[in-house]
């Protein structure tokens, strides 16, 4: 005999069903539930934490450029105000105070997040997300309370955290990562940060403009190594005029707190050992996809040697139907605007419509200052791949906005094709380079050629108008003002 | 020498024909005007006659589409042997390397320089006597292509119909109108330099003259040609179609968002297997036939009509008890007299045209902004032929007797069998009548017959209980459905329109009187 129809609506009454179940709120995460909304499906969101935002909002971007630009600030009255004629006395970092005001801009954003997801009426669960099976997500709770849901499709968007090198005994305290950096309740004397890439470059900067020593041990042999070279090694001039120290092509071998001093040991490349003594050591050596308490097994998922969930190029979708992983947890640059198109990229997937990523065309930008921005072909790049190419450069020294603003470091450097003149390349270091990028990713997804963007009218006085004088010298070694 | 037999121009509409069969075999000798073979149009099917006596040598096989203009078969006069043919018809490459190198090299490549060279105009042909100028739609080759002879340079759009450009000769292509001008007939669309070096023609400002060895000048015209923009690419993956099928619009042939939104699915190209209707796989319970032309047609018209107008339909019903009594009656006398039967047709026929004359918007078309009204009744009836639809036209039926209708209706009818119709006998009318009835139809909304904006559709006759002066009687009830065009059309017209035919039905004899 057949179960009493009512047996099965009694047990389903008590499970939520969701079209989309979103695991993570950053921001690959909640745009993707943004998008699943607009396109008319019923979306939940579950995050860990108790901030909506993930590492972009609470512990990455957001308060990185915080408290990059308040040290932009310290050290400009510091330095420049007097050149512009602005008198002051001695500033004095309140360090207590940056790091509320860092807080207060990341809450603001918090609450943004959470309204969004109100707007859009997207269910939000707060409690760690983890597989039940391959249609359902567990909810644990904070207070250990649990709550399973039903979807039809389960987006995996929980991110990265910092790798730890097993050697390096991170306390938290003494021997940091980039989370204990931006909330730090001193300005360290000398910091010494291991690994010189994106994130030690900009962390590293910080605190170098706000007066602490800092050496950069790095294994490459330039700083942001994944980046054209030009650009490692015009950052490294620029950060090495506030007297940064350079370890690169150095292998930590071990570090050591030792009561208030860290002590750092490295081998160069002929294996001579090198001791540096600071009060902070800064671990920036890369982040790793974070899947822990996911329980991917459930799903009947696993991820790869390098922790990552193995997608399908062209759906983002895992080998399981109906699951898919976006962002810093599966392959490619670990960016939050890399997140947010595979986002909006998966939601557009489940409804059956057919985007378009061009991962080629994703920009990279380092918040530094001067800031270093790139996106297509890097010089070696082109080189490996045997392509014949033009380099066209200009120095933000020529620039009169740049004169007139006294952030004259910098360059622009645009790579174009040698026979279709076509850009390939554009990579920027200088004031406002994030945001100048903006127009060669639009140049190049429309695949322009370096005259055709040198034909096109740059307003004056700016910094883009480094961007017209690159491609003109690109087009024909013909730039107006160098 | 040999003559090529091209195909002709049929009608200003007609782009293509289909090569329906052949009356002659390969080789065979035949008379000046004896029937070569039938060709199908969407509209019509035509015989091909010979254009002179001699040795057949056919080009085109059955089934295949050729385009206006493309040659059907070649005929040898004189009787000349085969070898000098095959040379003849050989493609125009030759005519590239007119240097007597006997071996088949690829002598336009490799000789390019010497040829002598010589500019061909590409000019608007005349494609119809009302037609004063056309707008290029979509070039299919670019600047600086190289294009074989017959092969389709662009498509053409008139307000009438749309038609494809072959090349007048092989050569490089220099593209003067650009998609989306207006030319005149007898502009200039393009240029094709004939013979002599592809590089020469090519617009390519740099080494012109160096090294002709380059490969092929295809990419150099401009690199990002074809490329979609962002938008572009996801819209065109949505909708199937490769970004190679799509003619951008973007500087340098880019393909912007607008080109994907009017992007079009190319007609998938016959499968390359055998397509005879012999069933694929036995085992399958499907079976794939080619659309012919006309039903193509038939269909792109029927869904363009439902898309275009504001079609909805009016009924009523008829009491076919006097028109019977009044057939039951006569019908004897009437096919001793003029040799034709008396049928229903006649009476609706006349009928309508009598309801025409006093709704004239219901016999009107639309072009442009103004209304079209017909002072004749031009009446198209709808009739069942062995390969579809077609409505071949009764001419001026409002000046026809009963038994003029009635003779016109067998003579266009027997033709329509016999797939005899001409083009003539099928354009023009101003009002369709459709007779479901004949199939067993009780009720349908039959679709308009543009450019006209109403159709009449009648149905079978059944004994009804009818309620007449107070008494419940059986008549003969046929359903009438009026399918109008409401742009020009109002209910008031429509149903009145109806209701008068109701009226002349009901009681023939105001037929007679005019009242």
């Amino acid at each position: 005999m057949d179960r009493p129809l009512g047996a099965y609506s009694l047990s389903i009454a008590y499970m939520q069903d969701f079209d989309v179940v979103v695991i993570g709120s950053g921001p690959g995460g909640y745009v993707s539930a943004i998008r699943s909304a607009q396109l008319g499906f019923k979306v939940a969101i579950v995050e860990k934490y108790a901030v909506m935002g993930g590492t972009c909002l609470n512990v990455g971007c957001i308060p990185s450029k915080a408290l990059l630009d308040s040290s932009e600030h310290y050290y400009n009255a510091v330095h420049s105000f007097e050149e512009h004629g602005i008198d002051i006395a001695k500033p004095k970092v309140n360090m207590g105070q940056m790091i509320k005001r860092k807080a207060g801009v990341v809450s603001n954003l918090n609450a943004g997040i959470s309204y969004l997801m109100k707007k859009n009426k997207i269910t939000t669960f707060h409690g760690l997300g983890s597989f039940d099976s391959a249609k359902t997500v567990k909810v644990t709770k904070e207070d250990g309370s649990s709550e399973v849901i039903s979807a039809k499709n389960i987006i995996i968007a929980t991110g990265s955290k910092p790798t730890i090198l097993p050697f390096i005994p991170v306390d938290k305290e003494r021997i940091i990562t980039s989370t204990e950096a931006l909330k730090m309740k001193e300005v360290p004397k000398h910091l010494i940060v291991i690994g010189a890439g994106v994130i030690g470059a900009e962390l590293g900067s910080v605190y170098a403009r706000l007066g602490s020593k800092v050496s950069f041990i790095e294994f490459a042999d330039s700083m942001i190594p994944t980046m054209d070279k030009t650009m490692g090694k015009e950052l490294q001039k620029s950060i090495a005029k506030m007297g940064a120290d350079f370890y690169l092509s150095h292998k930590v071998t071990s570090a050591a707190v030792k009561g208030k001093e860290v002590t750092v040991k490295a081998q160069d490349s002929a294996g001579k050992e090198v001791e540096i003594k600071g009060d902070y050591c800064l671990v920036c050596i890369g982040r790793r996809p974070y899947t822990d308490g996911l329980n991917l097994a459930a799903a009947g998922l696993t991820a790869d040697e390098r922790g990552r969930v193995a997608v399908d190029e062209h759906t983002l979708q895992t080998s399981v139907p109906g699951i898919y992983a976006i962002g810093d947890v599966v392959r490619g640059a670990m960016l939050a605007h890399k997140a947010e198109e595979e986002g909006t990229f998966v939601a557009e997937v489940i409804a059956g419509q057919k985007p378009h990523i061009n991962y080629n065309l994703i920009p990279g930008v380092v918040y530094t200052w001067p800031e270093v921005a790139s996106v297509g072909k890097t010089e070696q790049e082109l080189k490996a791949a045997g392509i014949a190419y033009k380099e066209g450069s200009f120095p933000f020294k020529a620039l009169g906005r740049a004169i007139a603003s006294g952030d004259v470091d910098g360059v622009c450097k645009v790579l174009a094709d040698a026979t279709t003149d076509e850009i390939l390349g554009v990579h920027i270091i200088g004031a406002r380079a994030a945001d100048m990028i903006a127009e060669a990713v639009v140049a190049m997804e429309y695949r322009a050629s370096a005259e055709d963007v040198a034909r096109m009218s740059h307003a004056h006085p700016t910094y883009t108008e480094a961007m017209k004088e690159a491609c003109l010298a690109a087009t024909a070694k013909r730039s107006i003002h160098s | 020498m040999a003559i090529e037999m091209k195909v002709p121009a049929v009608g200003e509409s007609i782009t293509e024909v289909t090569v329906a069969t052949w009356n002659k075999k390969e080789g065979d000798h035949v008379k000046l005007d004896e029937v070569l073979c039938e060709l199908e149009s969407d509209k019509a099917t035509f015989e091909l006659p010979a254009e002179a006596e001699g040795v057949l040598h056919i080009v085109a096989k059955e089934g295949d589409v050729l385009p206006i203009g493309a040659i059907i078969c070649t005929i040898e006069a004189g009787g000349a042997t085969a070898s000098v043919k095959v040379a003849d018809a050989a493609p125009a490459a030759a005519v590239a390397a007119p240097v007597a190198a006997p071996a088949p090299a690829p002598a336009p490549v490799a000789a390019p320089a010497a040829g002598p060279t010589s500019v061909l105009e590409v000019k608007v042909p005349a494609v119809g006597e009302s037609i004063t100028e056309v707008t290029v739609s979509v070039w299919n080759k670019k600047t600086g292509d190289s294009v074989s002879l017959d092969e389709v340079l662009c498509e053409l759009e008139s307000d009438k119909a749309t038609f494809e450009l072959p090349a007048e000769s092989a050569g490089v292509l220099e593209i003067v109108a650009e998609s989306g001008t207006v030319v005149p007939i007898g502009g200039i669309l393009a240029r094709i330099t004939v013979g002599g070096s592809v590089a020469a023609a090519a617009p390519a400002p740099a080494a012109a003259p160096s090294a002709p060895a380059a490969p092929a000048s295809t990419g150099d015209a401009t690199y990002a040609a074809g490329h979609p923009s962002p938008a572009a690419a996801k819209i065109l993956d949505e909708k199937g179609i490769s970004a190679a099928s799509v003619a951008g619009s973007g500087v340098g042939g880019r393909i912007t968002k607008e080109d994907a939104v009017s992007a079009v699915k190319p007609a998938s190209a016959p499968a390359p297997a055998a397509s005879a209707p012999v069933a694929a796989a036995s085992s399958e319970r499907t079976r794939r036939e080619k659309m012919s032309s006309l039903r193509k047609t038939v269909a792109r018209r029927l869904v363009a009509v439902k898309n275009e107008t504001a079609m909805l339909t009016t009924f009523n019903e008829v009491d076919m008890k006097p028109v019977m009594d009044l057939r039951g009656k006569y019908k004897d006398k009437f096919k001793e007299k003029h040799g034709v039967g008396l049928g229903f047709m006649s009476f609706f026929t006349k009928a309508v045209c009598v309801a025409l004359k006093e709704y004239p918007s219901v016999n009107a078309k639309i072009d442009g902004d103004e209304i079209v009204f017909h002072d004749y009744c031009d009446i198209s009836i709808a009739v069942s032929a062995p390969k579809g639809l077609v409505v071949p036209v009764i001419r001026s039926a409002e000046n026809l007797s009963l038994a003029g209708i009635e003779s016109e209706v067998v003579r266009l009818a027997g033709k329509a069998r016999e797939n005899k119709l001409s083009l003539e006998e099928m354009s023009g009318g101003t009002f369709t009548i459709t007779n479901g009835g004949v199939f067993g139809s009780m009720l349908s909304t039959p679709i308009i017959n543009a450019p006209q904006v109403a159709i009449l559709g009648m149905h079978n006759i059944v004994e009804r209980p009818v309620v007449v002066d107070g008494q419940i009687v059986i008549r003969p009830i046929m359903y009438l459905a009026l399918s109008y065009d409401h742009r020009i059309i109002d209910g008031r017209e429509s149903v009145s329109f109806l209701v008068r035919l109701k009226q002349l039905l009901e009681d023939p004899a105001r037929l007679l009187l005019d009242i």
